[in-house]
């Protein structure tokens, strides 16, 4: 692999990040602590926490906006509970998939749970869930927003009036 | 409290609704009223507005709010996931006055007011602090004397401490479950990778070789330190996970094993006496045989 | 009419390179009873202070302005100039516009040029109406107290006493010998810590000029540079230390058991228990707290006769102790006796503890085989709980495979932010203890980083992993609990760039060093100041290393910050050194800008007196009916508190008058 002439990266990537939410990415100090109990990096993802870090503090962007690392991350925030500078790693990871999926660089089966979010207020629904719910003998549907037009019509507005509804997804 | 918020998310009431049963079978019987949220919608989950746009998230995690905060009463969610979104999102909005001014505008468009009076707690949380050990041990009929529990707790109810409202002792080392499941008689021995993420959530659907690859290892850890005669778990991903994927690694001949695999009001309401067929109907994993020991003549008690 | 002299300085580019210097002078100039304004690239240097003193000499001016940085540390050498030349050193004043102006307006040139300006013609304003002042002097009591019994205690209190004066060297501990004590070598020459220390344990015990007072606190300070009084109060310790020959045998008797500190909870003492069998002064103890009272036998007890032998009825230490140190029969203040001691300097050397492990949640606190690095130290040691074998707390077997985490506590946001300094080497040393011992042993090393600096410790450092010894980068987040007291340490390998496990039978943590949970009380009763990390404050970080805002009182060793034993050492040596100047000059100047009293105007109301931290202020009746308030010149600092409450502005400030200040107000306000 050819060396990476630092001086020649663009840093913009890091006040993006910052402006999505994570505003630890500049006090990493890659102690690898994070990296030591992470599912992503204990699964054999690629980019996982502190490597994602460190790309970012110095300043690659195109190299990493298509890997889908970040989006294996469970949000489990192990990271957030022992990182010793308090950077929140996982408000990192998540400003980073907020780039991502702002670029559209992002599977489209991340897709699908949105669409769903949109039509029914529920990120996971199948129609068959009606036959198993009666076997159980509770009703074919739940009180929740897929019986009720008013409450799915107020998660649409506020989806639509969101800076999601720009990404022409819905 | 008396009465309680049942916040249901998508995974209980569409692919495991036995557990939503279970939770209208038990909580009454230990004397918690649950209350229906009408309306609510998903969490929303980490892979959707979260991942998208902070403000967005805030605003639907904070519309579900509003529906317990307009009836008066804490809210308790079944998954873990829900859990953490949820109380991630009120511990922003109640912690950064920006964020809340956002929040205030977005629920505003459809006539919505956040309050912020409402608690956000999980099913075990109410189970262990509000009903009290001591009344669940009152309850039971059938005991899970000489069983074997492995307990996963899951993640999203143990960090970050810091936004929620419950904590464990040692989030590292959690107890509550443990606590839960002693008190149905149980055996519940430690077992190293306790802590361990089972790889269900958006590592599930980004890879799935790499996500079951997880569950394996703590499954066959399980298996090789403890040999439990179940799973017994709070999170309804971390059901779906351990209870989908050994139907999976069996399949490919990577496990030569079964665990049977409980959300815990699911198991709790059998050792009180609930009919397995609304309680604990729906799995991969087999556990007929296991419901059948649970509810037979010599484990009732008295 | 006033002669001013405006003298202003570039600190380099530290004033320079941000704030106009030439513009300044020139505006200097226009201020009244300004007669000259020059510059100077470094003002404090010789050839800057020879333009003040030229000025001076030839009666250009009669009052000083140097416009520079901060008086703390430039104050006196400009006085000196002013003095040198027989001019009152007190009609000076300093403007800073470095610390105040040039460092934090460092991106607003313009701005910083506009305030330097107004800053100058405060001080200026100030100067005209300063007056000469006189310093006086008070006779010091030549005796020294030092507060604590560690190395750093030890050695300055033998170095004062050598120089012949009088210490007292206070201890809370029955023994002296602090946590260098507990340490079995040290790096990086692996010298047994007892075989150097209890030999100068034993020197400051027989000194002829130090009194051991030891097991004992300090209860109140008062007073000044020179006359401190001080209130020391030795704890009850059950025990007649005239009659206690350290024989051990009460603590032998001791049915009690509690955790011994010494061993840092490693095995169990008696409540009668002698605090190391080094110790110095070797006596016995009673832990009251501890104590069961054996018999019925409490405190004061009337004794009893049993009616079966006919002999009186004992505790199994009364009955154990051949010197017949111990009798319960005798009534005895819980609370100690009051020893009063008027000393002329104070060195505090209160050492420090190791954070304990339980704050490590995610690192598996409940184990026996996750010890503190203190905790490895004792159980390394020949004087330790196992006789100096390496053997695990859970099962007394000898471990195969050791974890070493470094900056457990220290370096971490949620702790302590600084780096505790020794650990990296402490932990190299422990673990090529044990791998000379044990060429066997699997030594794993979690560094985020080593920092080797100092002499040989590089050298020292590459021994290690020359012996086989395997360093790793990366923190370890996470230790998970394995069936047969094994341990799973999850680490990361930055340079495998790979998540790594080693499986343990032990781990070690080198857990941050910090000050004593108590010690906030404590500096209060010396009117000390802590620092941002928690540790003592020295006056300044370079130049006035082991002085304190306090004047007399010293600092030495681990309480200023955290240092290996060289370091304190040193540190104690320059803490008696400098502690020494006042006991040797005789007698101590007293600053005049300190408050004082009208008489014809005081009321008599009292205000005043509750509200001087310093308690210097008492009300004196001058008849029956008309108290008047005090001042004590030695006991004021000058904070000028009375001054601004005095209802019938009878106090004034010297230097501080009510017409200096609103001159300055005036000035910042035109």
């Amino acid at each position: 692999m050819a060396a990476i002439n630092l001086t020649k990266m663009d840093k913009e990537i890091i006040q993006k990040i910052i402006d999505h939410g994570g505003k630890g990415i500049t006090k990493c100090i890659q102690c690898n602590a994070c990296a030591s109990v992470c599912p992503v990096a204990k699964a054999g993802f690629p980019l996982y926490g502190r490597l994602l870090f460190r790309k970012i503090q110095t300043g690659h962007f195109e190299e990493i906006i298509e890997d889908s690392s970040s989006w294996a991350c469970q949000a489990c925030n192990r990271c957030t509970e022992i990182c010793p500078r308090d950077a929140k790693p996982f408000e990192i990871v998540f400003a980073f998939r907020r780039i991502q999926a702002n670029e559209l660089a992002i599977s489209t089966s991340a897709f699908t749970p949105l669409m769903n979010l949109h039509a029914t207020g529920h990120a996971v629904y199948s129609e068959a869930s009606k036959e198993l719910r009666q076997k159980v003998g509770l009703p074919a549907v739940p009180v929740t927003s897929i019986a009720n037009e008013k409450a799915q019509e107020e998660i649409r507005t506020l989806l639509d009036n969101s800076p999601m509804g720009e990404l022409g997804i819905f | 409290m008396e009465k309680c918020g049942i916040y249901l998310g998508c995974n209980i009431p569409f692919r495991a609704p036995d557990i939503e049963h279970s939770f209208y079978k038990v909580f009454p019987a230990l004397g918690m009223e649950i209350v229906d949220m009408e309306g609510a919608t998903c969490c929303p989950a980490w892979g959707t507005a979260p991942s998208f746009d902070i403000d967005t998230w805030l605003a639907v995690s904070g519309r579900n709010i509003t529906i317990a905060e307009d009836k008066n009463v804490d809210i308790m969610t079944g998954c873990n996931s829900c859990f953490g979104v949820m109380s991630e999102a009120k511990h922003l909005i109640d912690h950064d006055p920006a964020r809340k001014k956002t929040v205030d505008k977005n629920l505003a468009l459809i006539d919505r007011k956040y309050k912020g009076d409402s608690e956000i707690y999980h099913v075990s949380h109410v189970l262990y602090k509000n009903i009290g050990i001591e009344k669940i041990r009152e309850n039971v009929k059938y005991t899970l004397k000489q069983l074997k529990i492995a307990v996963q707790p899951g993640c999203h109810i143990l960090w970050p401490s810091e936004v929620m409202a419950v904590k464990e002792k040692n989030s590292f080392f959690p107890t509550i479950l443990k606590e839960l499941c002693e008190v149905l008689g149980a055996e519940v021995p430690h077992y190293s990778k306790l802590n361990a993420c089972c790889g269900m959530g958006a590592m599930r659907s980004t890879d799935q070789v790499r996500s079951i690859g997880l569950v394996k290892e703590k499954l066959v850890n399980m298996k090789e330190e403890i040999a439990p005669d179940m799973i017994v778990t709070t999170c309804s991903s971390c059901y779906l996970q351990f209870d989908g994927a050994q139907k999976i690694l069996k399949e490919k001949g990577e496990i030569d094993f079964e665990i049977p695999v409980f959300y815990y009001t699911q198991l709790l309401a059998l050792c009180m006496g609930f009919d397995p067929k609304n309680v604990a109907a729906i799995s991969e994993t087999p556990r007929d045989a296991i419901i059948q020991k649970i509810q037979s003549e010599a484990r009732l008690l008295n | 009419m006033a002669k001013v002299g405006v003298y202003v300085c570039h600190c380099g580019s530290n004033i320079g390179g941000v704030v106009d210097v030439e513009a300044v002078c020139k505006h200097a100039e226009t201020l009244p009873d300004v007669v000259v304004s020059r510059q100077n690239l470094f003002m404090c240097s010789d050839p800057g202070q020879e333009i003040i003193r030229q000025d001076i000499i030839g009666g250009v001016v009669d009052k000083v302005v140097v416009a520079a940085c901060t008086p703390r540390t430039h104050e006196p050498i400009f006085r000196k100039v002013l003095e040198g030349e027989g001019l009152n050193k007190y009609l000076f004043e300093m403007a800073n516009i470095r610390d105040q102006d040039s460092w934090v307006h460092a991106n607003d040139k313009e701005g910083a040029t506009a305030k330097a300006k107004q800053i100058v013609a405060s001080a200026v304003a100030k100067a005209r109406n300063l007056l000469p002042l006189e310093d006086k002097y008070v006779d010091v009591t030549k005796a020294a107290l030092v507060i604590g019994g560690g190395v750093a205690g030890i050695f300055s209190a033998l170095d004062l006493a050598n120089m012949g004066n009088k210490v007292y060297l206070i201890e809370k501990e029955p023994s002296i010998g602090g946590v260098m004590a507990q340490l079995d070598k040290t790096f990086p020459t692996n010298d047994c810590s007892a075989c150097i220390l209890t030999p100068v344990m034993v020197d400051a015990g027989t000194h002829p000029n130090i009194e051991l007072l030891t097991y004992s606190e300090i209860d109140a300070v008062e007073g000044y540079i020179g006359n401190f009084d001080v209130k020391i109060r030795r704890k009850q310790a059950y025990v007649d230390w005239e009659k206690c020959t350290g024989c051990g045998a009460c603590a032998d008797a001791c049915p009690v058991r509690t955790p011994n500190e010494f061993n840092a909870g490693l095995d169990n003492r008696g409540a009668a228990f002698i605090h190391f069998p080094q110790a110095v002064p070797k006596k016995a103890v009673i832990d009251m707290p501890n104590c069961i009272n054996c018999g019925g036998r409490t405190i004061g007890s009337e004794q009893k006769i049993s009616k079966k032998t006919g002999k009186p009825i004992l505790a199994p230490c009364e009955r154990a102790c051949p010197a017949g140190a111990i009798d319960r029969s005798k009534v005895a203040d819980p609370n100690g006796e009051i020893i009063d001691v008027k000393v002329g300097a104070i060195i505090v050397a209160t050492g420090y503890k190791v954070m304990d492990k339980d704050k490590f949640k995610n690192l598996a606190p409940d184990s026996p085989n996750v010890l503190t690095a203190l905790q490895l130290e004792r159980l390394i040691s020949a004087t330790g709980p196992t006789g100096g074998q390496f053997l695990r707390p859970s099962d007394m077997k000898k471990p195969h495979t050791v974890s070493f985490l470094s900056c457990i506590g220290s370096r971490d946001e949620r702790h302590h932010t600084y780096c505790s300094r020794v650990c990296c080497m402490y932990m190299i040393k422990q673990a090529k203890l044990l791998k000379e011992k044990y060429p066997d042993l699997e030594i794993y090393m979690h560094f985020m980083d080593v920092r080797t600096p100092g002499k040989d410790f590089d050298e020292y450092y590459t021994g290690a992993i020359d012996m086989g010894i395997n360093i790793i980068r990366g923190r370890v987040g996470g230790i998970d609990m394995l069936p047969g007291d094994k341990l799973r340490v999850m680490g990361f390998d930055a340079d495998l760039a790979s998540n790594i496990e080693i499986d343990a039978d032990l781990v070690v943590m080198a857990t941050a060093i910090e000050l004593q949970d108590d010690i906030k009380p404590f500096a209060q009763k010396l009117s000390l100041t802590l620092d941002g990390s928690g540790f003592f404050k020295e006056l300044h970080p370079k130049l006035k290393p082991v002085e304190t805002p306090v004047e007399g009182i010293f600092l030495a060793g681990c309480c200023q910050g955290p240092k290996d034993i060289p370091d304190t050492v040193a540190q104690a040596k320059g803490a008696a050194a400098a502690a020494a100047v006042p006991l040797a000059q005789g007698r101590v100047k007293v600053n005049p800008t300190i408050s004082e009293i009208d008489r014809e105007k005081c009321s008599g109301c009292g205000i005043c007196e509750p509200l001087c931290p310093y308690g210097a202020i008492s009300m004196i009746a001058t008849d029956a009916a008309h108290p008047r308030a005090r001042i004590e010149m030695t006991q004021c600092k000058g904070c000028g508190v009375c001054t601004t409450a005095c209802p019938s502005t009878a106090i004034m400030l010297h230097g501080y008058t009510e017409n200096q200040i609103m001159a300055q107000i005036f000035a910042l306000t035109a």
